[in-house]
């Protein structure tokens, strides 16, 4: 146990040499940023377009749907600034020979990867995401209470840390095509299919999304819980997170015992 | 010259080519996009009898072919460029027997040749899980055809004029993710044009993205006259050669300001 505390402070203590190396790129760093927001305000317009052809959606309004929406973003953005450099274990480690340097320190390599992560400009979903949330809140007038805020930090954190399991889970497959951010990026995609009520999806989605890739659980059900509408299946959440990380490092380690250099 | 063009694409071609997972992974990328449009699409017309003013075999069948055009628009050769001005490869490329513009048309066939067979297949796989509206007649599909393959120098002559801001700022990624939200919205790939507002609608009509989607889908489906046709395939002309005056004037004078880093 003493064991991943330690790895969990060695990952806090790479995590602020990457912020100071960001720092020197600032205006990359802003650029960045609003990159972000307006790819994100493009889906934006879709939703609102929806919205002028129909009143609900499986039941759901508009300010509802764009809630969902920002809770995902932030998620997503936790997720997308902790875990960013799995996309560069093919490209940047394995296939230049990098790795090889990596597997000699006396420190988990899976850690070694993850904390040299600097996607600083997920910043720019985190605000947008967080902005998106508080309004909404406000505007279909549910009280934020201390426990309200409490709860979507916590779930947020559990649904960014869903999203990075599900990565590291991918990012395997570097190992043998040498190039994770594609296979990555394929499946990480599927997580839009959660900002929309799971309702409006046949069966084979539904299944997709809540018992083999669980994104539903990042923000769909956390969502529903905030707006009173089906309570429970909230709490699976951090279970789904564990079981998910425990497969995940079974499945990292079993991939990394197959590792052969490039020899580069 | 139009020899070297052509072996310049071949080998972008094969770049993409020597990982055959990627042509996989680009495939399902498109597919797993074109999943949430269609789905939402389906719910709207299950509650309301309506999919914005199209049936929903034609909605369907819009944004299969968004995803099967959508690469043809959106990639392009600005990481290439921004690539080989970061390294110092761009002296090498200037005093090329090609001109710099017709060099990386070179490369930018290898690039839109990717990603036609990337649609293509994308196309294919759609077909297999959705029921797809075949185009209304043969002139249809041959028009079809022409406004896609005008599409292209316009997005090449963007694309360069986007690279050129590279001379200026070294963080090229930014303007290009801008670039791609421009075509998003304007050429009708998140949504058709028709359910825009009306003053949206005006700006897109004299923008010449729109003819890069929306319009070749909706010939496709039919939904267009051929006489408006004719005055749409005008309007691509002189928006060709007003980017192309454009992105040649500003390279020409940005290149005359570049500074390479060593190389």
């Amino acid at each position: 146990m003493s064991k991943i505390f330690d790895n969990i402070s060695l990952y806090f203590s790479f995590l602020k040499a990457s912020l100071k190396e960001m720092l020197i790129y600032r205006l990359d760093c802003i650029v960045g940023m609003i990159s972000q927001i307006v790819t994100q305000l493009v889906e934006i317009i879709f939703i609102w377009i929806v919205f002028q052809n129909t009143d609900n959606l499986a039941g759901w309004n508009f300010m509802q749907i764009l809630l969902l929406y920002g809770v995902t973003l932030i998620s997503i953005g936790i997720s997308d600034f902790c875990f960013d450099a799995l996309y560069d274990i093919g490209p940047k480690y394995i296939r230049n020979g990098e790795f090889d340097k990596i597997l000699l320190r006396p420190i988990n390599p899976l850690i070694s990867i993850i904390g040299s992560s600097k996607e600083f400009t997920a910043l720019g979903y985190f605000g947008l995401g967080l902005f998106l949330t508080i309004t909404m809140l406000i505007k279909l007038s549910i009280p934020i209470t201390m426990i309200l805020i409490l709860k979507i930090l916590f779930f947020s954190i559990v649904g960014a840390s869903i999203i990075g399991a599900i990565n590291v889970i991918f990012s395997i497959a570097s190992f043998w095509t040498y190039r994770s951010n594609e296979v990555i990026w394929s499946f990480y995609r599927v997580y839009t299919f959660a900002q929309y009520p799971l309702d409006i999806y046949n069966k084979f989605i539904k299944f997709l999304i809540t018992a083999i890739l669980p994104f539903a659980f990042v923000a769909y059900y956390p969502t529903m819980n905030y707006l009173g509408m089906n309570s429970n299946m909230i709490y699976i959440a951090p279970m789904i997170m564990i079981i998910l990380w425990v497969i995940a490092i079974k499945v990292w380690n079993f991939a990394l015992s197959k590792y052969r250099s490039t020899g580069t | 010259m139009l020899k070297s063009m052509l072996a310049l694409g071949k080998m972008q071609f094969n770049q993409y080519n020597i990982y055959k997972s990627n042509f996989y992974l680009f495939t399902l990328n498109r597919i797993v996009e074109i999943v949430v449009y269609i789905f939402v699409w389906q719910a709207i017309y299950n509650q309301t009898g309506n999919a914005g003013g199209y049936t929903i075999a034609q909605m369907t069948t819009y944004y299969i072919l968004v995803f099967t055009l959508s690469s043809l628009s959106c990639w392009g050769v600005n990481e290439d460029m921004a690539h080989s001005i970061r390294n110092g490869n761009i002296n090498k490329e200037l005093l090329n027997p090609l001109s710099y513009f017709q060099y990386y048309f070179g490369v930018n066939i290898g690039e839109m040749g990717f990603a036609l067979v990337v649609g293509i297949a994308t196309f294919i796989i759609c077909s297999l899980f959705w029921s797809i509206t075949l185009p209304v007649s043969f002139i249809n599909f041959l028009l079809f055809i022409i406004l896609i393959l005008l599409g292209i120098p316009i997005t090449f002559f963007f694309t360069m004029i986007v690279g050129t801001v590279g001379f200026y700022s070294s963080s090229i990624w930014g303007m290009q993710i801008l670039r791609k939200s421009i075509i998003s919205i304007f050429s009708g790939l998140i949504a058709p044009i028709t359910l825009f507002p009306i003053w949206f609608q005006n700006i897109a009509n004299i923008l010449p993205f729109k003819e890069l989607i929306y319009t070749p889908i909706n010939i496709w489906l039919g939904q267009i006259t051929i006489n408006e046709i004719v005055f749409i395939i005008m309007k691509q002309v002189l928006w060709i050669i007003i980017l192309y005056l454009f992105a040649k004037l500003f390279f020409n004078h940005a290149v005359k300001k570049v500074t390479i880093n060593g190389g």
